[in-house]
């Protein structure tokens, strides 16, 4: 597509950056007017992601590998950046990785953010980032062929699954401490639960030393599926499932990828409806997570009335979409269902109901007064470590940052209206938390600002034509903060590559140091104000670094602990 | 606490009789779907259309039978289905208690009768399939009956069309032939 060199945004920042490093960038590419690609030289690749990032306000949202030896000869790893300065666009970094030495710069020396894509990369297409300091498998299972890298083109049916290679786990986890310290390892392998993650605490008495943790234990091979079998459409319905709670900003980010790639105009009307549907969604994933911070703070009432209070916005959804989740709402170019006068009608009732629900119970929980104990100053996240890592969301605004994708990037219907970022600067579970109470406010105001204003006319646009090789970013604000899609076209009906990144990918480099510091009763709701999918994490093992003993305990053992502060299963 | 204890006696009972009583569910609620054989012409648009593979059709050319199934057990409720049938014959309902005994219990099959080729004698398509583009084609030409040319064009299989389509082709070059020697 032909970007109208005045209509773009972010060229100035790529003539500063011609400015600093004139030969690194090889070629220039605009998929949307505030999406470009840069080719760049491998051996300039660090300074610019570094220059990019640090100079220019720019966060790493994902990396992508793509293995491209049947299009250009080469495989290529993406640095998505998303710019939030005073031009905010979307700055990806492209480097291609010769198909003979397979090997790039690594990146992670220095800018942190990138070390879960540059492992993930390693993972899934076996190229070697020279210099990565943690090589140690991230997605991958112990018991994995050293040399089958599932994405490549050429390695596998998306069906297969290879003969273990190893009987016992070999992954080193990390520990930082200085002194002596007991391990207690969380988790995982309940292989009934969808979302098992493997957390090892190492502990000095009940005080936390370092953590680290372990997920990607039910990898379920969407992208692999996605690019094997399915078609453009069908990829819709399977975004809709990457999480249970906040699947239809999935299944926006996907379609906005495809539409941003193939330049296709969706109805006014249809963007409007995808962000009123997303903020009911944002709404029930907001009051779980108040329920949930009562929950681990034993305050279990709270808990109740909660989850009482957001059955009012499952219900929403379900007359709005036809289900309480997995909403089927989304075709690329546009939406399946309206909303029609009568539905309108009820909505408005229901978020005036629920304004006047939350805003009770949001008053009751920072009243208790042992609430503020447990999450005041309890889970810092420093300034300084956020703005290293790219943390997304709420978990990122709780720590001074304000950034929200619904603000700096406009996407669906959030250009009709106003949009407010929230942020906090107790760096907190605390500061989490009353930004996400704040947000259910704003996502009520948003439905009806919405409402008023959405345009009438068509909801869906079948004007496009499916070209091969076209690429470009999809990107939504989940409650859990960015997700981010990006997406290739391929010439067979079927994606040549999708990279679906979830916003908690984002969020897990952070955790330990979150946890540092703090009691092990304090770990469930510290994990908990990330709000992942964490309910399947159900152990938890704890390592004493001076007693040199280790117990594991079930993880209903370490939540009552937290509730209750009585009879430490550590003794 | 007396703010707590007030929402308490406020809100009353939250619980719902489910299921001793029947649950009530939106009107436009998205459950599952409903297959009427009778208007089924099985022409596998819903097998293409289904995300999850749930819809799946099988030829048996041996018996002369193509089977349409679904399994409830890979159904997504999207609805794609609904979508794409030309007769109406799948539909969602909202019916969404579909929790059954045995697994077998949430496959449900049809069984179509394929038509044979009039030249050849093999099956080729579901008869219902043909009658139903037969139906259109008169529609389009506002006839009341087909011609006979389409009525054996619809009964030949796109094998033997092809055939057919050479042999006339051969037969006219040999004719512009026998013309250009006179």
């Amino acid at each position: 597509m032909d970007i109208l060199s005045q209509d773009r945004v972010g060229a100035s920042i790529l003539s500063a950056l011609r400015g600093v490093l004139p030969h690194a960038i090889l070629q220039e590419e605009w998929q949307t007017p505030r999406q470009v690609t840069i080719t760049v030289k491998p051996s300039a690749l660090q300074d610019v992601v570094k220059t990019l990032y640090y100079e220019h306000y720019g966060w790493v949202s994902v990396v992508v590998g793509n293995d491209e030896r049947s299009l250009t000869g080469v495989f290529a790893v993406y640095y998505v950046l998303s710019m939030e300065g005073p031009e905010k666009c979307h700055i990806v970094v492209r480097v291609e990785v010769p198909a003979d030495t397979q090997e790039f710069p690594s990146v992670t020396p220095v800018v942190p953010a990138c070390v879960w894509g540059e492992r993930e990369v390693r993972d899934m297409f076996g190229l070697k980032p020279v210099g990565l300091p943690d090589e140690r498998r991230l997605v991958l299972p112990d018991d994995w062929p050293d040399d089958l890298h599932p994405l490549r083109k050429d390695s596998m049916d998306y069906r297969m699954r290879p003969a273990p290679v190893a009987d016992n786990e070999t992954y080193p986890f990390i520990n930082e401490a200085k002194g002596e310290t007991t391990i207690v390892p969380v988790g995982p392998l309940h292989i009934t639960s969808d979302e098992p993650g493997h957390f090892r605490l190492f502990v000095d008495g009940e005080d936390i030393i370092d953590a680290d943790y372990r997920m990607f234990y039910v990898h379920r091979g969407m992208e692999k599926v996605a690019e094997s079998r399915m078609g453009y459409n069908e990829v819709t319905f399977l975004a809709d499932r990457v999480c249970g709670i906040c699947g239809y900003a999935h299944s926006v980010a996907y379609t906005t990828s495809i539409e941003n790639a193939l330049g296709i105009n969706v109805p006014a009307r249809a963007q409007a409806i995808r962000s009123i549907l997303l903020e009911t969604e944002r709404m029930h994933s907001h009051l779980l997570n108040l329920g949930l911070v009562c929950h681990y703070v034993g305050f279990d009432t709270g808990f109740q009335q909660f989850f009482r209070v957001r059955e009012k916005a499952m219900t929403l959804a379900e007359l709005l979409t036809g289900s309480r989740k997995t909403y089927a709402m989304n075709l690329i170019g546009g939406v399946r269902r309206d909303i029609l006068g009568e539905q309108a009608a009820e909505t408005r009732r229901v978020s005036a109901e629920l304004r006047v629900d939350t805003q009770r119970l949001v008053d009751i929980l920072l009243e208790t007064a042992n609430v503020g104990g447990r999450v005041n100053g309890v889970g810092l996240l420093d300034k300084q470590i956020a703005r290293d890592y790219s943390p997304v969301g709420p978990l990122v605004r709780g720590s001074g940052h304000a950034r929200d994708t619904r603000a700096d990037h406009a996407f669906a219907g959030y250009g009709l209206v106003k949009n407010t970022i929230r942020s906090h600067d107790g760096c907190d579970v605390l500061a989490r938390t009353l930004v996400r109470a704040e947000e259910v406010f704003d996502s009520l105001d948003l439905i009806d600002a919405l409402l008023d204003t959405a345009p009438g006319g068509a909801i869906l646009t079948e004007d496009f034509e499916y070209l091969p090789h076209k690429f470009a970013l999809g990107f939504t604000e989940a409650p859990r903060g960015e997700d981010i899609h990006w997406s290739m076209t391929g010439d067979n009906q079927k994606l040549y590559r999708w990279r679906c990144r979830a916003s908690t990918y984002n969020n897990w480099p952070v955790l330990r140091y979150m946890l540092r510091g703090n009691t092990v009763s304090d770990a469930p709701v510290i994990v908990g104000s990330l709000d992942p999918c964490y309910s399947c994490t159900d152990r938890v093992t704890f390592v004493d670094v001076r007693k040199q003993k280790s117990v594991t305990v079930p993880i209903e053992e370490v939540e009552r602990y937290g509730r209750e502060r009585k009879n430490s299963p550590l003794k | 606490m007396l703010k707590l204890l007030k929402e308490i006696f406020r809100t009353g009972e939250a619980t719902v009789k489910y299921p001793f009583a029947p649950l009530e569910v939106s009107k436009d609620f998205r459950g599952k779907p409903e297959h009427e054989a009778e208007k089924c012409i099985a022409c596998a648009a819903c097998t293409i259309a289904c995300p999850p593979n749930a819809i799946q059709m099988e030829t048996d050319i041996e018996a002369g039978t193509r089977t349409w199934s679904i399994n409830y057990g890979r159904c997504v409720f999207c609805g794609r289905c609904e979508e794409s049938c030309p007769t109406g014959a799948i539909y969602l309902t909202p019916d969404f208690e579909l929790a059954v005994g045995s697994k077998a219990d949430l496959m449900r099959r049809a069984v179509f009768t394929l038509a044979q080729c009039e030249v050849c004698g093999k099956p080729f398509a579901p008869a219902k399939e043909i009658a139903y583009a037969g139906a259109l084609l008169a529609q389009a030409s506002e006839a009341e009956e087909l011609t006979d040319r389409q009525r054996t064009l619809l009964a030949t299989c796109p094998e033997c069309k092809r055939r057919a389509d050479l042999q006339k082709l051969a037969d006219m070059a040999i004719a512009r032939q026998m013309e250009t020697r006179k």
